[in-house]
């Protein structure tokens, strides 16, 4: 390990932004700001509760009496964060999820999302029923289904139906890596894989797919909504086995009716996420059971930035710790808005993406790893010493970094927060260098080791117990003891509570096969299905859209306002 | 062969510094004299001279089962006469703070019986039955464990260990439980922030010299570069080595 020049500090225009005075600086001065009042959020926010107290007649929002008894917060500085990448600064508030529409689309846009094979359905028609498939009824299939999965009926004659514009943002499209079948099919309904990705990716992707036809369904987000996850597969089998019996002219109650049934529900199907365990109790398509290799597909910053893992990677840390911090972890297992605090640390400020591209520069230097050009060829062998080396060196420059900066630090005012973007930063580089998604785990669990031992401090002990023995459990691939990252996911066992952590760790999952500028990561079908852009949420730019829902320009679907009185 | 222990690895003052607190054969240094009422009164958990509430009948009176671990193992004093268990916190300025969340917890562990140490990033909490803690304040407090302005004595709202300084050198306490007053540090609330009805003084902070020759935290800026221990940063790197290779394959 040799420290290397690096002369570019991505975080400082954000330090200089929030802080006054010289950011290198150890003394400044407190208790002077006004408490509150500096936040021009926290001010809105106390108008808004005076409004909902005088129309409901009951108290709501007040800071000044119930915070500490008294003492509001703000006796230091209230900062505001630049979301990485972005150059847009927001409050913290625009962050938590609650007020933030574009956090919630990208949940609603992954949780409503349902992959089907299309190809045994066509075999039961074709064999059991002698009915002829060609590109004409599969387009006419589709027309149907378009009208049918919003909630359009189609057989009985006597039905309720939804309103398309509260259900504007369901549609399905369908995606092969036979091109000659997709220039057959009506251009509206195709996900083009070689318009949408990059050669070589395109080529790994249509050789995956194969001559298979698949549909890419995004049942109506106020659906989901109201129901979960486990309603996506569900609703969409439903349409589609009612849009099979128009498209093809089947008898409704024939028995044939039950396989494509069984292929729409189980056979064919690709859900987003596994169901979990009862203990945690969730079906299908919740956050829990995403594998951290489908997190790396659904992501798509690698599509639109081939030549920057680090970015592709970087995009995926923000939208994966908005999903497993914010919502999962932060909500749907805990409650309250703690978990933001953490999660915003990894894509604020361009703190990580420093650390991050001082561990590309390090690669470049040390092992000539052309980072940029996104080759299997000039990796490096993932022994052990070359990890530490990666790992170490990446991680003692972090701790410089927030020492030698000290509002650097104070940015990051919690030690959960500084470890995960420290040990990030070590496992993307590692993984990144080496291609090889259990080495860079492994290279976090070091980083996580030598910044305790250095500053003797790290997280809270909830959050850094599995850190302090993850060493063991990073290259073990037997059942029950570990996995490959790819597989890995938030209810894996050492990571099932593990805050601060699990968008990181898909991040060093997908920075394995960006790196090598992978079609995919696990899923071809996943990677095609998030690539589309008619989706409301863009998965190729995810701090951006986080950064448009902050400064209140993004704009949401599953609206209800179209069926309530205007206010 | 009797174990020896080691104290951890390291050739820099830092290493020494974290093996001589650890070490409890190494007497802690006394820096100040805070009274014994003066402690009762941070810690807020009973007034001066009121008699310690109890969690149970002291041992000798409720009649303990026939059991070979109670046999082996000494009460405490506090334990025998049935105290509550209550807490000291402490926040660590990262600006060479004398000792620091795993540091102390090491230390208390080494030194002290019958305590429950919880570690943190900012801030270290160690609970005990109440007159024991009492005890082991006064150590933590009146040694070179401490240092007024750079360690907070803080139930809740402990947020401060990485905040840069006030300009008098006093790490940053949004509830303000103790302030710079002629020249000495001097105690207005309590460690959950009640307000005290006298100001305790903790004395004199040390300057910036002693602290960066006592310190247990590496830092570039103001104190010893964790990269300059290389003997430290091998030792954590074999470890980690060692523990990987056992979980990939267990033979080894």
């Amino acid at each position: 390990m040799a420290k290397i020049e690096r002369a570019q500090k991505l975080f400082l225009k954000a330090l200089k932004n929030k802080f006054e005075g010289d950011v290198a600086e150890t003394k400044t001065e407190f208790y002077k700001f006004g408490g509150l009042n500096q936040s021009a959020r926290k001010k809105e926010f106390m108008e808004a509760s005076k409004k909902v107290e005088l129309r409901r007649g009951i108290s709501m929002y007040d800071p000044n009496r119930c915070h500490l008894g008294g003492l509001p917060m703000g006796q230091r500085q209230l900062m505001t964060y630049e979301v990485s990448g972005t150059g847009t600064f927001v409050e913290g508030d625009d962050l938590h999820f609650v007020n933030n529409p574009a956090m919630q689309q990208m949940w609603d846009d992954i949780r409503r999302t349902i992959i089907v094979n299309m190809d045994l359905a066509h075999s039961t028609l074709q064999k059991r029923l002698g009915k002829e498939i060609t590109p004409e009824t599969i387009n006419e299939y589709l027309h149907i289904l378009n009208h049918a999965m919003p909630g359009g009926a189609v057989v009985q004659e006597h039905m309720v139906e939804t309103h398309p514009s509260v259900v504007d943002d369901c549609y399905v499209k369908v995606f092969t890596g036979d091109s000659e079948l997709a220039d057959q099919l009506e251009k509206q309904f195709v996900l083009d894989v070689n318009k949408l990705f990059p050669a070589k990716q395109a080529e790994q992707l249509n050789e995956a797919v194969g001559k298979s036809l698949w549909q890419a369904i995004h049942i109506p987000t106020i659906v989901s909504r109201t129901c979960d996850g486990g309603t996506t597969s569900r609703w969409s089998a439903m349409q589609i086995g009612m849009s099979f019996i128009t498209a093809y002219r089947m008898c409704a109650g024939e028995a044939a009716v039950a396989d494509l049934s069984f292929a729409a529900k189980h056979a064919g199907v690709i859900q987003m996420a596994s169901h979990l365990p009862a203990r945690r109790a969730r079906g299908p398509n919740e956050p829990g059971g995403i594998m951290f290799g489908h997190f790396s597909d659904m992501i798509q910053a690698n599509r639109k930035y081939p030549n920057d893992p680090a970015k592709a990677s970087l995009e995926v840390v923000g939208a994966g710790c908005m999903l497993f911090d914010q919502i999962w972890l932060g909500s749907y297992m805990s409650g309250g808005v703690g978990f933001t605090q953490y999660a915003t640390a990894a894509y604020t400020d361009n703190i990580l993406d420093e650390y991050t591209y001082y561990g590309m520069d390090y690669i470049k230097d040390k092992y000539k790893v052309d980072w940029k050009a996104c080759s299997p060829a000039d990796k490096v062998k993932p022994t052990q010493e070359i990890v530490n080396d990666i790992a170490g060196e990446v991680t003692l420059n972090a701790m410089e970094q927030y020492e030698q900066f000290p509002t650097l630090m104070e940015d990051h005012f919690g030690g959960s927060q500084r470890a995960g973007v420290i040990a990030a930063a070590s496992g993307l580089s590692t993984a990144i260098a080496t291609a090889n998604s259990n080495a860079g785990l492994n290279g976090w669990y070091l980083s996580m080791l030598m910044h305790k031992e250095g500053w003797s401090r790290l997280g809270f002990f909830g959050y850094d117990l599995q850190d302090q023995c993850g060493s063991t459990n990073s290259l073990s691939v037997r059942p029950e003891e570990g996995c490959i990252g790819e597989y890995r996911g938030p209810n894996y066992p050492n990571y099932a509570m593990n805050v601060g952590h699990q968008g990181e760790y898909a991040a060093i999952v997908g920075s394995s096969h960006y790196t090598r500028n992978d079609g995919f990561c696990l899923s071809p079908m996943i990677k095609i299905t998030f690539a589309d852009p008619s989706l409301p949420f863009d998965f190729a730019e995810p701090r951006k859209e986080f950064a448009k829902g902050a400064i209140r320009e993004f704009v949401a679907c599953g609206e209800r306002t179209l069926l309530m009185p205007a206010r | 062969m009797a174990y020896t222990p080691q104290y951890g690895p390291g050739q820099s003052v830092v290493a020494e510094n974290r093996r001589k607190q650890m070490n409890p054969n190494v007497k802690l240094e006394k820096m100040r004299n805070v009274t014994d009422e003066d402690i009762v009164l941070i810690l807020g958990h009973r007034a001066p001279g009121q008699a310690y509430p109890t969690a149970h009948p002291p041992l000798a009176e409720q009649g303990e089962p026939d059991c070979p671990i109670r046999k082996i193992v000494t009460p405490t004093d506090g334990a025998k006469a049935g105290d509550r268990v209550r807490y000291i916190q402490f926040a660590d300025s990262v600006y060479n703070a004398p000792s620091q969340p795993y540091q102390r917890t090491y230390t208390e562990m080494y030194r002290y019986r019958g305590i429950d140490p919880g570690t943190l990033s900012g801030r270290q909490i160690i609970e005990c039955r109440e007159r024991d803690l009492e005890k082991i304040s006064a150590d933590l407090i009146n040694t070179n464990l401490f240092d007024p302005a750079r360690v907070g004595i803080r139930g809740a709202t402990v947020h401060g260990h990485s905040l840069r300084l006030a300009e008098d050198g006093m790490m940053f306490d949004m509830l303000q439980r103790c302030i710079l007053e002629g020249g000495t540090v001097k105690y207005v609330k309590d460690q959950i922030g009640t307000p005290l009805d006298k100001k305790v003084d903790v004395g004199k902070p040390m300057d910036d010299a002693w602290l960066k020759a006592n310190t247990t935290m590496f830092h570039s800026l103001v104190g010893t570069a964790y990269r300059s221990d290389a003997e430290y940063i091998e030792y954590i790197q074999r470890i980690h080595s060692l523990r990987t290779k056992y979980g990939f394959m267990p033979v080894e």
